[in-house]
């Protein structure tokens, strides 16, 4: 191992103008220095706005304008890469330095074929051309584990699935045998079990063909598995670097140190997440006991509240005079129950179902076959509109996309309070109040409560969509999966926050995910589901430390094992 | 309980950011809305009412401009074959085509916003029988629609206005459809019907004011289609009648003088209504932009 | 594939019928055919006589077959002020129109998209802003103005093309053409300019949107990534993805140059089917103007059917689309 470093950033920042004339400037990258040696793997971990992917960037002088590279060193063997003319750059990348994206879909041409794209890599990067680039193309997806390699050269990237494009990124990347290679976020927009296997594949090529890795990536769980070293970024500055055992388990920085804590674990069930108390509920007028009114019923934990049997659901597409009409099961015969006061999960992959039984319970789907009885009574056969109405309101839902679970155009304040004020539970007048008071309960400031909904940032929009929940005093509520798109901090303050809320007012919880590790912190009891079936059911500490069919410890399996901070 | 204050202050700084660091587009929206003064008080200050049969005197035909006329005023712009003022004539003309487009557009585009709303929310049937007929009038190009409307029904003011509603609502109605159906996938309307909110309700509170947003963009490009069009249908005999010219009739009157030195009849009718579009149309550019910085719409109907 | 042409077929044959259903029943139902096809001259028996003829005494359905029927047999009338079959004028007319159309449409492409993913990739560059600025003036100055513009600085003034007629043809496969003579190109010259100058605008402002929203696609961040040329990357990646959009609207955009050859057409007395319309709608020929109508109709469905098909064949995601 010689002494240059492969890669050596030295004070690097980059800047983007926040108004047109450029005196004001948003440093999405802030005095960053970093160093990677030839086959290293190293980390670059950071939650949203870190600037992880803009090193990425700047480093292949790939940053779109106006974000510009206002100072700093980034030498690559010696030579420097700031400043490089278009065409220096394109003869260094794809050659020395090459690079892997997070969508693999998105970063295919949708109009070439696979054998077009891998090819023009080829060609563009080494002298084979031809017969000879196709016959290179065929094994370069060989190695990345890509079956039928072959006949994928015809196929165009909408026929693949997500995994398969992502090898196939992979070998595009490795075509010209480059150096280094710059993988931003390259597991991040696939399912658990595909991840592990494609993240293999990464480091068996990083080891065969001696590739240094620059992995940036949110996944803490991740970096455990695959990196020597790694660096800690945050809203563009360094916060911390080292040996990876040193920094995810005995971490020196306060924020490094909140940020492990933050990270949900497989090992075993907390109580809740290690973080600062956010102090809430100081100055809420007599309004909370609107929320506290009409819990009169007795709260003995083994009283069930839901109990579904054996529903499924199917999906038709209509019959056109071409085919006949289709149908897909999305939910097949699944039962369980749900008592009072308890937290159910239901874990599965994308398309597994666990979506669609939530809706069938909220009404937002119909029932195909078997039925739901919430309250020992089955929702399709309430006749009084009043019982009816009553029925809906006492199930409420928290959504998965901050982004589109709030009016756009009405307020904070208006998203909460609209349905009570519709429904005449509340008097318009004392309505702007309300909102306030359960704004300032799930942790939001008083006065934001006329904003619209684009002032808040994701976690806070989650927040109001549980105000609004909350506004219905409700006994159940479903989660649908609420936290897959908020940062890993910001998630585990959400989840605290939502445990508080359940012994504050003694909710039913019935929660979706497929972060294992989330359900493994939130949920009493466990049900696992793949293709609309419920494989397994169990308590918490049944299913994850004696999971007993196969798919359960597949995905145990798969995900990747972070042991969590040291006890110190 | 609508707080008019608030909302002016929010338009205009809307205004300002949409607006600031782009002088075409400002130069555009001034020229605009001086036109549009221009046609609201042309009854006030045009020097000469170039309807009235009674007033136009025929000696005064023909006249260059800065000509005195019989009754001792000057004319500015000069006088057409039978006397009219051509200053007044395209401050009424100018009034005449802005009232039709602005008729049309306003209706046209409230039908079709209800009835891509109506598709989208209904489905089946109702939304298949509304998007065939969309389908239909937008592989027509509107003009020749116009003209066959206009050739077989007649002529006149009322009549052109129908024709392009016809032309402006397909359009309205497919892109409030389809922005319709992808704001329908978004959580905030399940939140909405898990509370048990009237359908009605949903679709005026939240669907329609989170549909509208490209509607509006397009409207301005679909007023000054209106004026173009009507001033082409007008130049080819079938819009305005005769003697209520807009400036598209000023322009076809003035035609047979070009080429004997009488220029000023065609030409100022047609500096105006070239200066109107592109007002209307640099506007309309930079609040596309403005809406869609990176990636602006491909569909320019 | 063929499932998609097949049902795009299905959809055109639907279109078809119910535009006939549409003019069938404006025609017989809502007007009075009598009173479309009858000369001023009828007498109230030549009347009661073509009232007959048009099986007007039939039961309706009978009216729709034989109005259909006669149509596919090429049967659309006669012209009052010429006195021959409609089909026959409108035929004859049918090159002039073509020959310009298809002129500036060529021209409209060739300059047209170049210069519009030229402003698309260099956007902020000064000459990207001129070109622009121009296309707008060009697409904001309505069709009429242009061509009195063109005619008043080419014409008149520096008297270098004829500003009317059609000029010298000559025939080819049995169809008299005007750009096979030197004097009908000149004649040509002006009409297909007009006609070219908003397509070229239009063309010019697509190219560049649709440029841009492909620039800012993350496939080209990535080729760029994988270390292609800046050029390939502009032949393959981007021409191949803007290929879609522009051949759609180019396909649409027939329709707009039909349209708009009624009025170049009528200024340059250009003899197209564009000016027999506008002719026969003043003089009140109405059997013509109604078989415009039909004929005009059915050329629309058509080339929307060519539309979609070259769309599948552009863009594999509807190719394999269930």
């Amino acid at each position: 191992m010689n002494n240059t470093p492969l890669l050596k950033i030295n004070n690097l920042t980059v800047t983007y103008p926040l108004n047109s004339e450029g005196s004001d400037v948003l440093k999405a990258l802030d005095n960053i220095s970093l160093k990677v040696n030839s086959g290293q793997i190293i980390g670059i971990v950071g939650e949203s706005g870190a600037g992880k992917s803009t090193i990425g960037k700047a480093i292949l002088g790939l940053l779109d304008p106006p974000a510009k590279l206002v100072s700093g060193e980034i030498r690559f063997l010696g030579n420097s890469l700031v400043g490089l003319s278009e065409a220096q750059f394109e003869s260094l990348r794809g050659n020395q330095i090459g690079y892997i994206y997070q969508n693999p879909m998105t970063a295919l041409n949708p109009v070439l074929t696979i054998g077009e794209q891998v090819t023009e890599a080829i060609e563009a990067n080494t002298n084979m051309r031809g017969k000879n680039a196709r016959e290179y193309a065929i094994q370069l997806l060989e190695r990345a584990d890509v079956s039928f390699a072959e006949d994928r050269l015809q196929k165009y990237p909408h026929q693949l699935s997500g995994g398969l494009c992502q090898r196939i990124v992979f070998a595009i990347a490795i075509a010209a045998k480059p150096k280094l290679i710059i993988a931003d976020e390259p597991t991040t927009a696939l399912d658990v079990t595909v991840q592990s296997s494609v993240l293999q594949t990464l480091i068996k090529l990083s080891q065969e063909e001696d590739i240094a890795i620059i992995l940036i990536t949110h996944d803490i769980g991740v970096v455990s598995e695959t990196c020597d070293y790694v660096y800690v970024l945050r809203n563009g500055k360094h916060i911390e670097q080292g040996a990876t055992v040193q920094v995810l388990e005995k971490p020196m920085q306060e924020y490094t140190r909140s940020l492990m804590a933050s990270v949900p674990l497989i090992e075993k069930r907390l109580h809740r997440f290690a973080l600062p108390n956010e102090g809430k509920m100081e100055g809420i007028s007599t309004h909370l006991g609107y929320l506290q009114e009409d819990r009169k019923e007795d709260f003995s934990s083994n009283k069930t509240i839901l109990k579904v049997t054996n529903i499924s659901k199917t999906f038709y597409t209509p019959s056109t005079l071409f085919k006949p009409k289709e149908a897909f099961k999305a939910v097949r015969n699944v039962s369980f129950s749900v008592n009072r006061g308890e937290t159910v999960g239901i874990v599965g992959e994308s398309g597994s179902g666990k979506s669609t039984i939530g809706r069938m319970i909220l009404g937002l789907e119909d029932i195909t076959e078997g039925n739901v009885v919430y309250k020992g009574k089955d929702i399709n056969s309430i006749t009084n509109s009043e019982e009816r109405l009553a029925h809906y309101l006492s199930i409420q839902c928290i959504f998965q996309d901050p982004y589109s679970s709030l009016n756009p155009r009405m307020t904070a304040g208006e998203n909460i309070t609209y349905g009570l004020k519709i429904h005449k539970l509340i008097d318009p007048k004392n309505a702007k109040s309300l909102a306030q008071d359960l704004m300032v309960l799930v942790g939001l400031q008083r006065q934001d409560a006329d904003k619209l909904p684009h002032s808040f940032s994701g976690g806070e929009r989650q927040r109001i969509g549980i105000a609004r929940a909350l506004g219905y005093r409700p006994d159940f509520i479903f989660c649908d999966e609420p936290t897959s798109a908020l940062d890993v901090s910001v998630q585990a303050n959400l989840l605290n926050l939502l445990k508080d809320l359940q012994e504050q007012f003694s909710l039913t919880l019935l929660f979706v995910s497929h972060d294992l590790a989330v359900i493994r912190q939130m949920c009493d009891r466990v049900i696992v589901m793949k293709d609309g079936e419920a494989l397994e059911n169990g308590s918490n500490e049944n299913i994850f430390e004696q999971p007993k069919h196969a798919y359960t410890r597949s995905l145990l399996d798969a995900m990747p094992k972070f042991q969590g901070l040291a006890q110190s | 309980m609508i707080d008019y204050k608030k909302k002016l202050v929010t338009l205009s700084l809307q205004i300002k950011s949409i607006f600031s660091g782009h002088p075409i587009a400002i130069a555009g929206l001034i020229g605009f809305v001086i036109f549009v003064l221009t046609a609201l008080l042309a009854p006030w200050i045009a020097p000469q009412n170039p309807y009235d049969l009674m007033v136009l005197d025929i000696m005064d035909g023909l006249l260059p401009p800065l000509s005195k006329l019989g009754n001792g005023t000057t004319s500015w712009l000069g006088t057409d074959a039978v006397g009219r003022d051509i200053l007044s004539a395209v401050m009424y003309g100018l009034r005449l085509s802005l009232f039709v487009a602005f008729m049309a557009t306003t209706v046209g585009s409230i039908i079709g916003v209800f009835l891509g709303l109506l598709a989208a929310v209904k489905g089946g049937w109702v939304e298949s029988v509304i998007m065939r007929a969309v389908d239909l009038k937008v592989s027509f190009p509107g003009i020749l629609l116009a003209l066959m409307m206009l050739a077989i029904f007649g002529t006149g003011v009322d009549k052109i206005i129908y024709a392009l509603i016809i032309g402006v609502w397909a359009s309205k109605a497919r892109l409030t459809r389809s922005s319709a159906l992808s704001e329908m996938q978004k959580e905030y309307i399940d939140a909405a019907r898990i509370s048990a909110i009237p359908n009605w309700r949903i679709m005026l509170k939240f669907l329609l004011p989170n549909s509208i947003a490209p509607v509006l963009v397009m409207i301005p490009m679909s007023l000054s289609g209106c004026i173009g069009a009507e001033a082409t249908l007008s130049f080819l005999g079938v819009g305005v009648p005769i003697t209520e010219p807009s400036l598209g009739l000023l322009i076809a009157n003035g035609n047979d003088y070009l080429l004997s030195g009488k220029w000023w009849i065609s030409i100022f009718p047609g500096v105006v209504l070239v200066s109107l579009v592109l007002c209307i149309n640099v506007v309309a550019d930079r609040i596309r932009e403005h809406n869609n910085p990176f990636l602006k719409s491909m569909n320019m109907q | 594939m063929i499932k998609y042409i097949l049902k795009r077929l299905w959809h055109s044959g639907i279109l078809a019928i119910v535009m006939s259903l549409i003019v069938f029943f404006g025609l017989y139902v809502v007007g009075d055919p009598v009173e479309m096809l009858a000369d001023d001259e009828f007498t109230e028996q030549d009347k009661i006589e073509l009232a007959i003829e048009l099986g007007l005494d039939k039961p309706l359905y009978e009216q729709y077959f034989t109005f259909t029927g006669d149509m596919l047999q090429g049967d659309f009338g006669t012209s009052f002020v010429y006195n021959r079959p409609v089909l026959d004028l409108i035929m004859e007319r049918l090159p002039a129109t073509l020959e310009i159309s298809l002129l500036a449409m060529i021209i409209g492409l060739a300059i047209g998209i170049p210069l519009g993913i030229f402003s698309g990739i260099k956007n902020n560059s000064r000459a990207s802003k001129i070109i622009s600025f121009f296309t707008t003036v060009g697409y904001s100055t309505p069709n009429f103005w242009q061509a009195i513009i063109l005619i008043m600085v080419f014409a008149v003034y520096l008297q270098w093309l004829p500003a009317s007629g059609r000029g010298l043809t000559n025939s080819m496969f049995g169809i008299e053409w005007a750009w096979l003579s030197l004097n009908g190109l000149q004649h040509m010259a002006l009409p297909a300019i007009n006609l070219a100058i908003y397509k070229i605008c239009m063309q010019q402002r697509l190219a560049k949107s649709g440029t841009q929203e492909i620039l800012y696609q993350e496939y080209m961040t990535f080729a760029r990534a994988k270390g292609i040329s800046k050029n390939r990357i502009i032949r393959r990646h981007l021409l191949r993805n803007i290929l879609i959009p522009i051949v759609t609207i180019t396909g649409l955009e027939v329709g707009g140059l039909i349209a708009f050859s009624t009025v170049t057409e009528t200024i340059f007395s250009w003899p197209g089917i564009g000016k027999l319309l506008l002719d026969s709608i003043h003089m009140i020929d109405r059997p013509v103007v109604v078989a415009y109508l039909i004929l005009i109709t059915l050329m629309f469905v058509f080339i929307n059917f060519v539309v979609d098909v070259m769309y599948a064949f552009l863009d594999p995601r509807i190719r394999h689309q269930k």
